[in-house]
């Protein structure tokens, strides 16, 4: 009785995940729940997908509960200094007539960013989500030397924990600090757009916990969907497009002291 | 050829064909299956267990478990704000319900993390100046988390 | 010491940890020493310098022993030492690393044979000779073919030039391509140059160049034998060409970054002035390449006084071995202390106990002057040291 009940609640979630695929407006779940428990009983098929990423940093306020819940949702050592995503704070300071930039990221931005210049003296202030770009010209992949990283066909950068060999290569390969070696596991990891959750159709767990909708997540091989409504319709930047890594994550309202 | 080279010859294809051999035992079946990298590997990483399992699995259409919060917090300011953002990851507690999560985290400090005065938020966002607004009080005292509301 | 003392401005939170420690300093080195040797040996077997010929098998042993251990830095590194063998069972082509475990193999190859076939005679004449286990080591060592009539040895002597020639390039090859592993990184404004990999050569053959000379010098003082200075001389004038065609492209690499002053220039600036100011300035140019240039100017201009010269040439070497450990480092640890966000710097601070620390990098430069005594005690190459002098 007890067991079958808990089979019975474990069913239900099931259904009740599936449901949420794709919700990422609230209101609109009870419209999408019918059509996403469909397709959520399909076998996932990877070519028929491409994912990606919108930034807008107009939105962001730094609150960390991205990085937080990336760090919970993916394992990521919590105490050691190594992030899947961080926030980024840039402050214009204005000393006299002397303008400088100062960059942070205190704790990745998990604990919050402290006031510690006047505001008088801040002439423009901002924050930065920043994660793996999921390159589709990935430099990790290129240097790995044994193939312990791979692009997906849905357009991921993955790491295979049982075949890397921990040369860290890849770390150094990565333009955008993304990589980081896992202690634990010693060897290199990295965001993964939770690939756990995508493929079952949820969002990463730095989309859902945004709170202020900074951060999107979704098919760019579906024209309604609403990464390329914001891509048909924004003013679109990557980061570090000079190297040719062609970024998946797009960022809207970048400044040009982002690197 | 010499027989000093042809020896040294026969030894080196020796261990090559030993190399071959060996190779062939090591290297994973799946390895190459997809790319140059091990298929089962992609499996592998689908199948981790999730750990937010969504604004959508506390109540709604197909379950009622929190019916009434979900209803006001569905029409309020903070309908973008998702449950497990404030009470952590739920997955558990929702295939199980015996499993409690940890309490939501109702310090000032908690809610400043978005509404403390920043210069670097957005004007337009709700915020306060924790030295001059709330005296110190917890946020609840006066705010509902789920339907807040403000002046 | 605090994390942030350690760190100016801005660097992206995953870089507080340096992830290439001492070792991989140590593992470029290493290799830099074996092809050095490896092409000093060659100017006797391939270009026929026959002044360089008292030293040529040495040479080669020394090139093996330093070659044998150069796989043990990046093995002690490794997140998964025991997955290192995939490196050669799926090596991933577009990487530059993945070529290492074949090229090392077929330089090891190369290294062993040529080796070989310049020491069959003696070989074949002590498994003749000795007793007991020698007899079964030497006669195992002659793959029990005892043939060293004059025509076995003359095709020997061929061959051997062919593995040379071979050689040659493969010995460019594996130290370019470990250039190549840092000058083809474009995420890293101080490693990325395609003059890299030629830079790397450069040092290589000059590091090579003077590890022999310490080692001869060592060797003929240890053994109480006469120094012949044709040799030492001639290897003195090898490596002071080689250290102009050396500091020519590291300066070549520094004025066309300055000149250029691309976004990085600040950071770049910032590193030479305030990071490795007194490794590169100090220690690689002055002490590693300048001050020995003018000694061995001094070396090539002065008639007689071998004494003096030997002691000149002795310091430069030296000089020049701690030199071209400081262009490593400075590379190695220079690249990763400025942040790919090009805000800020970070700073290395070597661990002395630890599996990446200074002492099992101490340790693995130690174990190739064991195995070259253990080496040149089976294999003596001292009789073309001590034949030559009249």
């Amino acid at each position: 009785m007890d067991l079958s009940r808990r089979e019975f609640t474990k069913f239900g979630c099931r259904i009740i995940i599936g449901a949420a695929a794709g919700a990422t407006i609230v209101e609109s779940i009870a419209t999408l729940g019918v059509a996403q428990e469909e397709s959520s009983n399909k076998e996932y098929d990877w070519n028929e997908h491409l994912w990606g990423y919108v930034v807008d940093t107009r939105k962001c306020i730094g609150c960390g509960r991205c990085a937080n819940a990336c760090k919970l949702e993916n394992e990521v050592p919590f105490d050691e200094p190594v992030y899947r995503t961080w926030i980024e704070r840039y402050r214009i300071v204005r000393e006299g007539t002397e303008e400088s930039v100062k960059i942070d990221s205190p704790d990745g931005g998990i604990k919050g960013f402290a006031e510690d210049i006047p505001a008088e003296e801040i002439k423009k202030a901002f924050y930065v989500p920043k994660i793996c770009n999921h390159c589709d010209n990935p430099p990790c992949v290129q240097v790995c030397p044994v193939g312990a990283t791979y692009k997906t066909e849905d357009g991921v950068i993955l790491v295979d924990y049982n075949y890397c060999i921990g040369c860290r290569y890849c770390i150094q390969g990565c333009p955008y600090g993304a990589r980081y070696f896992n202690n634990e596991k010693r060897t290199a990891d990295k965001c993964t757009w939770c690939y756990h959750r995508i493929t079952k159709g949820l969002l990463p767990a730095c989309v859902q916990a945004c709170p202020v909708g900074a951060r999107k997540f979704g098919d760019l091989k579906d024209p309604e969907s609403e990464i390329n409504k914001i891509l048909d319709k924004e003013r679109i930047n990557v980061l570090k497009a000079d190297l040719g890594t062609k970024p998946k994550v797009y960022y809207v309202g970048l400044d040009r002291e982002v690197r | 050829m010499q027989p000093h080279l042809k020896r040294a010859f026969i030894i080196l294809v020796l261990v090559i064909i030993g190399f071959l051999f060996v190779r062939s035992f090591i290297v994973p079946e799946s390895f190459g299956q997809y790319g140059w990298y091990r298929g089962d590997s992609v499996a592998e990483l689908r199948d981790i267990p999730v750990g937010y399992a969504g604004s959508a699995s506390c109540s709604g259409i197909n379950n009622e478990c929190h019916k009434t919060t979900y209803s006001i917090w569905v029409d309020s300011r903070h309908k973008t704000v998702n449950c497990e953002t404030c009470h952590g990851p739920s997955e558990k507690h929702v295939i199980d319900t015996r499993v409690m999560p940890e309490p939501a985290n109702d310090t000032r400090e908690f809610c400043g993390l978005c509404h403390f005065k920043r210069a670097a938020r957005p004007a337009d966002f709700p915020q306060i100046d924790p030295e001059t607004h709330g005296e110190n009080l917890k946020c609840a005292y006066c705010h509902n988390p789920h339907k807040p509301w403000f002046l | 010491m605090a994390v942030e003392n350690l760190v100016w401005g801005y660097i992206y939170p995953n870089e507080i940890e340096i992830q290439w420690s001492v070792l991989i300093v140590l593992y470029p080195y290493i290799t830099g020493l074996v092809a050095g040797a490896f092409i000093a040996s060659s100017l006797y077997h391939v270009f026929g310098k026959r002044e360089i010929k008292p030293v040529a098998r040495f040479a080669l042993l020394t090139a093996l022993s330093f070659l044998l251990v150069a796989t043990m830095p990046l093995l002690t590194h490794l997140g998964h030492p025991e997955r290192g063998i995939e490196i050669m069972f799926t090596p991933h082509l577009t990487s530059a690393m993945s070529g290492f475990g074949y090229i090392y193999s077929f330089y090891l190859i190369v290294v062993v044979l040529e080796i070989w076939l310049s020491f069959r005679e003696d070989i074949v004449k002590n498994a003749l000779k000795c007793k007991g286990w020698k007899k079964q080591m030497y006669s195992a060592l002659a793959l029990y073919s005892y043939d060293i009539s004059g025509k076995a040895l003359h095709d020997d002597e061929k061959l051997a030039k062919k593995l040379a020639i071979i050689g040659i390039p493969s010995a460019a090859f594996l130290h370019g391509y470990v250039g190549f592993i840092f000058g083809g990184i474009k995420a890293n404004p101080w490693w990325s140059t395609p003059l890299m990999p030629i830079i790397f050569l450069m040092s290589a053959i000059v590091s090579g160049i003077a590890l022999l000379i310490l080692l001869y010098i060592a060797a003929s003082k240890l053994r109480k034998k006469v120094l012949n200075y044709e040799t030492l001389f001639s290897l003195a004038h090898y490596l002071w060409v080689f250290l102009i065609l050396d500091v020519a492209l590291e300066l070549l690499e520094i004025i066309s970054m300055k000149y250029e002053s691309l976004e990085e220039i600040e950071i770049i600036d910032r590193l030479l002035s305030e990071k490795i100011a007194t490794t590169f300035y100090g220690v690689q140019l002055t002490m590693g390449i300048f001050i020995p240039f003018v000694l061995l100017i001094l070396v090539m201009v002065m008639k007689n006084r071998e004494q003096l010269k030997t002691l000149m040439i002795a310091v430069s070497s030296i000089f020049v071995v701690i030199g071209v450990f400081a262009m490593r480092w400075n590379v190695v640890i220079g690249g990763q202390e400025i942040s790919k966000s090009l805000s800020g710097t970070n700073t290395y601070v070597p661990v002395f106990f630890s599996q990446e620390g200074v002492l099992p990098a101490i340790i693995i430069l130690t174990i190739p002057f064991i195995i070259l005594l253990v080496l040149t005690y089976i294999l003596p190459p001292w009789k073309d040291m001590d034949e030559d002098i009249d």
